[in-house]
């Protein structure tokens, strides 16, 4: 004979409907969201970690300051690499964006072609698909950098720009203002040498086994390669942010979305505990009586555990449908919103299975199963008694008889309902802090973009190119003839354009990601840098400072990106600046330690637009704009994210309060019920209990708050040590605070509107029902 | 030995100045098949007897032996066997499932039995076949009852514990459940040892054993029973 408890399972679901459904669906929302992100994700991690191969990625890339011969072509191939041609131009377009242009590549670094055709004529162009979606560019358009016009045939991926980084040695990326292109090599031809930037790729003949290898042998390339030409810049594939920040950061991703899984996991198990033991104390009765008749207790565990393990497994099963299916879609399309990948292919991923649906399930057995082993535990006459205290309470908790009755009975209520006000806490606790983190990001990223605004060093920072004819070793007299004049011509007579220097630097942190760190030299009275003493001082800047914990009289050891040089620093100052990790000091200081000129310098600080200095000899420009990048590239990739992750934390904020309220109602019916036949009003009774919730509730909010505070600053500074190069400065907007506060209060509205309904509908013969 | 024997049981509640004996060296014998009814006040200990019988209370002292077998050598798992395979339990509260029709409710009983009653033709004993489809809310508290007897007796058991089974019913309803009890008895030849406070139902017991403060006052035996249906009180 099968367990006729059984038949109870289809009516105990209809009638605890509401309760199940938030149980599936927190389920199957987690596992739906996770499963697709995990999917989605490992997905198009393979798809890139295919591309390698697939796409013939370079070992790495080298900048020249000119076109190398055929000579020295060979002579660096000696080095057991072969070299490819990479050339390009930075385009600066119509639409206020910069387009570097390739010509179309057949060897190494091929196109991946996502949409429509490559370009085949003159005037064709295949357009970066990310760089053509941010700027709303399609097919068929055309784009134009005021001289040429090209038309858009196809959406292609460069397997060496995953990630848009126009500099290697830039913080963020920059979907927006920065894309990349292909052309013919007919097309191609149309641009002036001048405008040409001169990278070669390099592929080793023996590649190497390891980043660690790959370590070496780049050391010992750039080395060799440095003897025989100059080197504009040399980035091994391992150091190329546009190929592997993409591979990292979606590692990276998946981290947190499984730490999302398992705070609600955690969540649920907290749920899961809290209305298992509600069900206990309500059928008391029915399983003293059980245990009486002979039925096991290993048998009322398997009873209580069936439906809410299968209305979670449902949940997991129809999630993992949901993350195989549409939200995978949803959430390729927010990598594809972030990177210019290639397109991919769902992968099975036995490994998010096992994590989202395997792991969850297995955790929320064995939670239900020690939950029910420890409430069944009682005696069966103790169950028949309805006397669940496993110590007795000796004595009342002693209240003033001075505090006004209805705040004793809500003192009361609390006291002994603390078991569930502390799990409702808890679960404010995590609710809350999902919301403040999709709260905080944005607000972060914002302040961070108007403190840069504010607080620029000045609008722009000019900095100059030495021509190539003014460096030519073997045309010296030429060369100083060349100089003299450069030198006459970048000259200017704008408004406060003030000399500066500037050199970067990288840092030698043991363990630590390496980064730039960009050293101002600026004139003793400079009206844009104002330094606190003249000679000798060396400020760093507050980003620095607060990213690395310096502090005046700490000594720094940084070094050059491509030699062995290194540099101490002895920091004597911070100066109040968050757009870069700098240093700052007297020109001549910075000069000395170079061993340049005293009146050396590198360009211009100005509030004003310089234009009586050549085009040709400005080498780049850091305004607002380049300053601005990582924070306005952040709120793009992440914006979709945290939008999903407040409304999560909207819904389970609610299931929580919800469930322990009506938890904590359906506990007291029987006094509820007592109050009723005394002559109490439904108002008075809700005055007594929802406000006793009320309170507590706030109260949890409140407390809640600056622990989460304090683990946010930690989690923060974290990821910014640890995951991202540059920094952005913890900024907490109180309104945030406000904002929790009164979507914590709007939610607990809608929940005690339902209980006040609840407690309304509660019968007077509650009170007689059951009672020995 | 008689099929349940009880020897020198004492048992008490709390430690030190609030300690109270409840059972006071009990010692009792009830054959197979008898009737037997525990009459006495509130606190008179009545109760506490039963449970201890049922194995769902503990004993401080003293033996219990039924069918040969020692209650003070069961563990927990082998209690819980012993109820399974030997009680029946009815208490004054139905204690129903109230998502599991009538038949359900009586199933749960039969389940833990190797060889159950028919359910049918037990239903038709309990007067209950009719109302077989309905949940417990839709019966009265009589035919409530007579399903919470079902679900205890439908495992055949060799004894049936009842606590004030008439404890919250009315006159009427009290006889009913009474002949319904009676009749499982010489039907089914169960043994019952029924709580009461209700001096009238001795006369339809082959034993009355009377208790005051922990104490048996009497134990007499019924030289002429009288049936149910001529019980008043």
């Amino acid at each position: 004979m099968k367990n006729p408890l059984r038949k109870r399972l289809p009516r105990e679901l209809k009638s605890e409907f509401g309760k199940y459904f938030v149980i599936f669906f927190l389920m199957f929302a987690t596992i739906g969201l996770v499963s697709g992100y995990l999917v989605a994700g490992n997905s198009m991690v393979a798809a890139y970690d295919e591309t390698f191969e697939k796409y013939n990625i370079e070992d790495g890339n080298l900048r020249l300051a000119k076109k190398a011969n055929k000579a020295l072509i060979k002579e660096l191939e000696n080095n057991e690499i072969t070299l490819y041609d990479n050339f390009y131009v930075d385009d600066a377009m119509e639409n206020s964006t910069t387009l570097r242009i390739f010509a179309n590549r057949t060897e190494v670094n091929t196109v991946c072609l996502m949409d429509g055709v490559m370009p085949t004529a003159y005037d064709e162009i295949g357009l970066d698909r990310m760089y053509a979606v941010n700027n709303n560019i399609t097919i068929g358009d055309t784009l134009s950098d005021g001289t040429n016009t090209f038309r858009v045939t196809g959406l292609i991926a460069l397997p060496d720009y995953s990630c848009l980084f126009q500099d290697n040695n830039d913080s963020m990326f920059d979907a927006q203002k920065f894309g990349v292109s292909i052309v013919t090599a007919e097309s191609f031809a149309r641009f002036s040498e001048s405008d040409l930037t001169w990278s070669y790729s390099w592929k080793y003949d023996a590649p190497p086994a390891d980043d660690a290898e790959a370590n070496d042998m780049a050391e010992d390339l750039m080395k060799s390669i440095a003897a025989e030409t100059e080197l504009k810049s040399f980035v091994p594939r391992y150091q190329n942010q546009a190929i592997v920040f993409t591979g990292d950061d979606m590692e990276g991703d998946q981290v947190m979305v499984l730490v999302l899984l398992y705070i609600v996991m955690i969540i649920m198990a907290f749920v899961f505990g809290i209305t298992t033991s509600n069900t206990i104390l309500k059928e008391a009765n029915v399983i003293g009586t059980l245990r009486a008749s002979g039925y096991t207790k290993m048998e009322l565990i398997r009873h209580y555990m069936t439906l809410p393990l299968l209305v979670s497994g449902v949940g997991a099963v129809l999630g993992n449908i949901l993350g195989y299916t549409w939200m995978k879609d949803f959430c390729a399309s927010l990598y594809y919103a972030s990177y210019s990948l290639t397109t991919f292919h769902v992968l099975w991923n036995a490994n998010a299975f096992l994590l989202t649906t395997i792991i969850p399930l297995i955790m929320m057995t064995v939670i239900t199963f020690l939950v029910l082993t420890r409430e069944l535990s009682l005696s069966p006459l103790k169950f028949l008694h309805k006397d669940f205290s496993r110590k007795k309470q000796r004595k009342a908790f002693p209240l003033s008889s001075r505090l006004p009755f209805f705040s004793r009975f809500r003192i009361r209520v609390i006291l002994q309902n603390m078991g569930n006000y502390i799990t409702i806490f808890i679960g404010i606790l995590f609710a809350n802090f999902l919301l403040f983190f999709g709260l905080l990001f944005p607000s972060v990223l914002a302040h961070y973009q108007a403190d840069i605004e504010q607080n620029l060093l000045c609008n722009y920072q000019y900095i100059l190119q030495i021509p190539l004819n003014a460096v030519n070793e073997n045309k010296k007299l030429e060369s100083a003839l060349n100089m003299m004049l450069f030198q006459n011509e970048v000259e200017t007579e704008t408004e406060g354009a003030e000399k500066f220097s500037i050199r970067s630097l990288n840092t030698t942190y043991e363990g630590s990601r390496v980064e730039a760190i960009t050293l101002y030299g600026v004139e003793p009275d400079s009206r844009y840098v104002s330094l606190s003493s003249a000679e000798g001082t060396v400020a760093a800047s507050q980003a620095y400072a607060d990213k690395y914990d310096l502090a005046p009289g700490d000594t720094i050891t940084l070094k050059e990106a491509y030699e062995d040089t290194t540099y101490t620093f002895t920091i004597t100052d911070i100066y109040p600046y968050d757009g870069a990790l700098a240093l700052f000091m007297p020109r001549e200081d910075l000069n000395r330690v170079f061993d340049e000129d005293k009146n050396s310098f590198s360009g211009y600080l100005s509030n004003e637009e310089i234009t009586d200095i050549d085009a040709e000899y400005i080498s780049s420009i850091i305004d607002l704009e380049a300053l601005t990048k990582i924070s306005r590239q952040l709120t793009l990739s992440m914006g979709g994210m945290m939008n999903l992750v407040n409304g999560f934390a909207i819904i389970i904020f609610l299931v929580i309060v919800y469930l322990l309220s009506k938890i904590l109602i359906e506990k007291n019916g029987q006094a509820i019920s007592m109050t009723k036949i005394l002559g109490y009003s439904n108002r008075e009774i809700s005055r007594l209990y929802i406000f006793s919730t009320t309170f507590m509730v706030l109260l949890s909010i409140l407390i809640s708050l600056p622990l989460e505070v304090a683990s946010m600053k930690f989690l923060f500074k974290y990821m910014m040590t640890e995951m991202m190069t540059g920094w952005i400065s913890f900024y907490l907007d109180p309104m945030i605070l406000v904002e929790m506060v009164a979507m914590g209060l709007g939610s607990y509205a809608i929940v005690a509107f339902l209980e006040y309904r609840k407690i309304r509908r509660i019968p007077m013969d509650e009170a007689l029902k059951n009672v020995e | 030995m008689a099929f349940l024997e009880i020897s020198h049981l004492k048992k008490g509640f709390g430690t030190g100045e609030n300690h109270i004996e409840v059972l006071k060296d009990i010692n009792l014998k009830v054959s197979q098949g008898e009737f037997c009814v525990l009459l006495g006040p509130s606190g008179s200990g009545k109760s506490t007897l039963l449970n201890i019988i049922g194995g769902i209370d503990q004993a401080n002292s003293g033996d219990i032996h039924i069918h040969g077998e020692r209650m003070a050598d069961m563990n927990e798992k082998t209690l819980t066997l012993y109820r399974r395979k030997h009680l029946g339990y009815i208490f004054q509260m139905y204690n129903l499932i109230p998502n599991l029709t009538i038949r359900e409710n009586i199933e749960v009983g039969a389940y833990l039995s190797e060889k159950p009653l028919d359910v049918d033709e037990l239903l038709h004993t309990l007067g209950l076949y009719d109302h077989r489809k309905k949940l417990p809310n839709q019966l009265s508290g009589g035919q409530q009852q007579r399903t919470a007897i079902g679900r205890a007796i439908v495992k055949n058991p060799d004894i049936l514990l009842c606590d004030e089974p008439t404890g919250a019913l009315d006159y009427a309803t009290s006889k009913e459940i009474l002949k319904l009890i009676e009749t499982v008895n010489q039907k089914y030849g169960n043994t019952i040892i029924m709580v009461t406070h209700n001096d009238a139902i001795q006369n339809m017991a082959d034993r009355v054993v009377r208790l005051r403060d922990g104490h048996i006052r009497s134990n007499t035996l019924n030289a002429q029973k009288v049936p149910a249906e001529q019980l008043d009180w």
